[in-house]
Formats: structure tokens, sequence, C-alpha cells
């Protein structure tokens, strides 16, 4: 419950971040500034989006895993059907990692390439502001991946308090994830 | 639980609405994000209490002839004390610090946070409470 109105908040957190975009956004084109001033990957973007989408699945999986009282794989590691919480939240954290990789390579090639920097325009400090926020925020999941998966091995008994561990961790990666869809349609689609 | 969950619904049908009166009067964008976000802040507490109660057994509150002493049992586990707490705030503010003053703080206060936050969630997992 704890974790669900801190979740709330966070959605008002990610709300102000909106509302500056959609500010500066309004403000620039009516100076008649081009927006976006960047030629965004859609591609690159869309293979992330589409890996951040997967990861939540297989985080749920993970999670139902965890509703079966089911911490470890009951079969071989090539056999999902069979797996337990820790191998769905390797997963869920591997796929995260691969989304954070994307992004700093988007990033890589939006400063290099195209110079757009956190001080070039107003569109780079939003761009960089909205999603390096949210890239902090799934670095933050992905810690909480790893610090869960510690807990399971530290421990000999998968109890109680792990599976809410596990539970609550899981809202937060679905949080970021959604909130992934809301930037992804604003940034990359709308425009 | 559903008075509670209704309660933050009726939050998330107030601020709909005021956000569709507000668009309709101002065209701002900002405060039109921010009100259909709070939509969401308001939705998504009430849609967990009324889920959560919905797979919960009738809890003593929920009973109009409920008595307190039902509510008693175990609720959880909360810590009786603990100093990581104090580390990891102390680390944040350092490594928050770090930023207006130098990166070397920062990256000196994210390995302090890294450390305190490990201490902090490895508390009962060692030593006498390892389990």
């Amino acid at each position: 419950m704890g974790t669900i109105v801190w979740l709330s908040s966070e959605l008002m957190f990610f709300a102000a971040l909106f509302a500056m975009y959609f500010t500066i956004r309004s403000v620039d084109k009516g100076e008649g500034r081009p927006w976006p001033m960047a030629h965004l990957d859609l591609a690159l973007a869309t293979t992330n989006t589409i890996v951040l989408l997967l990861s939540s699945v297989t985080c749920q999986l993970g999670v139902f895993a965890v509703e079966r009282g089911q911490v470890r794989r009951l079969g071989s590691i090539f056999n999902p059907a069979k797996w337990g919480l820790r191998e769905w939240y390797v997963l869920s954290f591997l796929m995260g990692l691969y989304f954070i990789c994307g992004q700093g390579y988007e990033y890589l090639d939006l400063i290099r390439n195209q110079h757009v920097t956190i001080h070039s325009s107003n569109y780079g400090s939003v761009f960089y502001l909205t999603t390096g926020f949210h890239g902090l925020h799934v670095t933050g999941g992905l810690i909480a991946f790893l610090f869960l998966l510690g807990r399971t091995f530290a421990a000999k008994k998968f109890t109680h308090e792990q599976q809410v561990s596990a539970i609550v961790v899981s809202y937060y990666w679905h949080f970021v994830d959604v909130v992934w869809i809301g930037l992804y349609t604003t940034i990359y689609l709308i425009h | 639980m559903k008075v509670e969950g209704w309660l933050f619904l009726g939050c998330a049908v107030f601020f709909g609405c005021a956000d569709i009166v507000y668009w309709y009067f101002s065209h701002d964008p900002t405060g039109t994000t921010a009100l259909a976000l709070a939509v969401g802040l308001a939705f998504l507490t009430g849609f967990y209490v009324l889920f959560t109660g919905r797979r919960l057994p009738q809890r003593p509150e929920d009973n109009r002839e409920g008595e307190i002493a039902e509510g008693t049992g175990e609720l959880g586990f909360f810590s009786p004390h603990s100093w990581w707490p104090l580390f990891v705030g102390l680390a944040a503010a350092f490594a928050a610090l770090g930023v207006a003053i130098g990166w070397w703080m920062f990256l000196i206060g994210v390995l302090a946070l890294l450390f305190s936050v490990i201490g902090f969630v490895f508390e009962y997992y060692r030593g006498h409470y390892a389990h």
C-alpha cells in the first residue's frame, strides 16, 4: 500500500516533467522554432520501448512464480515454463539493462552527431530532463532487482517479507514502464 | 476496503471533471497535463485499494459489528531500530551537494550511498539475523 501511495506521488513528479515539456513546446512552437530540434531515431526508440514493455511481462511472470512461492527453477534453464522468481527477474533485469544501454547509445548519437545537449536548446533541455529522469528511474529499478535477488540468495528460506518485496518491485517496474509509454508517445510519436 | 477505494475514485472523477473544465476555459497545456496526471494519482490508489480489498478477507474495519480486538495479530515485520537510514540520508545529501559543488564529490557520495543502501537492505539478512 505504501508503495502505491509513493508511486502515485511519483506520478505527480512526472506530471511536472510532462507539464514542463508541453509548456516549452507550446512556447517554442509559438515563436516559430522547429520542434523537435533533433532527428530522433524512431526505430531505436521503438525497439527499446518494446523490450521495456516485454520486461514488464517477464517481471509479472516472476510475480506469478512468487505467488506460487517458487523462488528457483524446477527444470532446465532452457525451459521457461519451470522458471522461478530468480530466472524471471534476472531476465527482466537484463531487458532493463538493454533499455538503458539503448538510451545511452541514443544520447551519444544525439550529442556527437547532432550536437543536441542539455544546454544547446530548449528542446535539448526538456528532452534530456524527461527521458533522463525516466532513465534514472529505470536504473533505480535495476538496482532494486539486484537487491531483491541478493536477498533471495542471502536467506535460505523464502519468506513472506521477500514475497512482498518482490511484488512491490514489480509494481515499481510496471509504473516505470507505463510512464515510458506516456513519454514515448509524447516525445517520439506526437512531437 | 470499499469506502477508501471509492473515496479515491471520487477524487479521480473530480479531477477529471476539473481537467475538462480547465482545458475548455484556458487551453493551457501545463495545468491540463498536471490535472490529467492527478486523475492518475487518485485512480491508481483507489483502484489498488479496491483490487486488494477484493483479494483480502474482510477486515474488522469493514464490519459494522467489528471489535477493535479483532484487529490483533501479526501485522508484518518492522525494524525495531536501525542506524542505516541515517547513513543513507547523509550519503544522499552528500551526493546531492556534490551536484552543486563538483562531480568528484558526487561520485564519492554515490559510492557512499551504494554502501549504505546495501547495509540498509541486508541489515536483517546477515549476522545475528541471518535466516
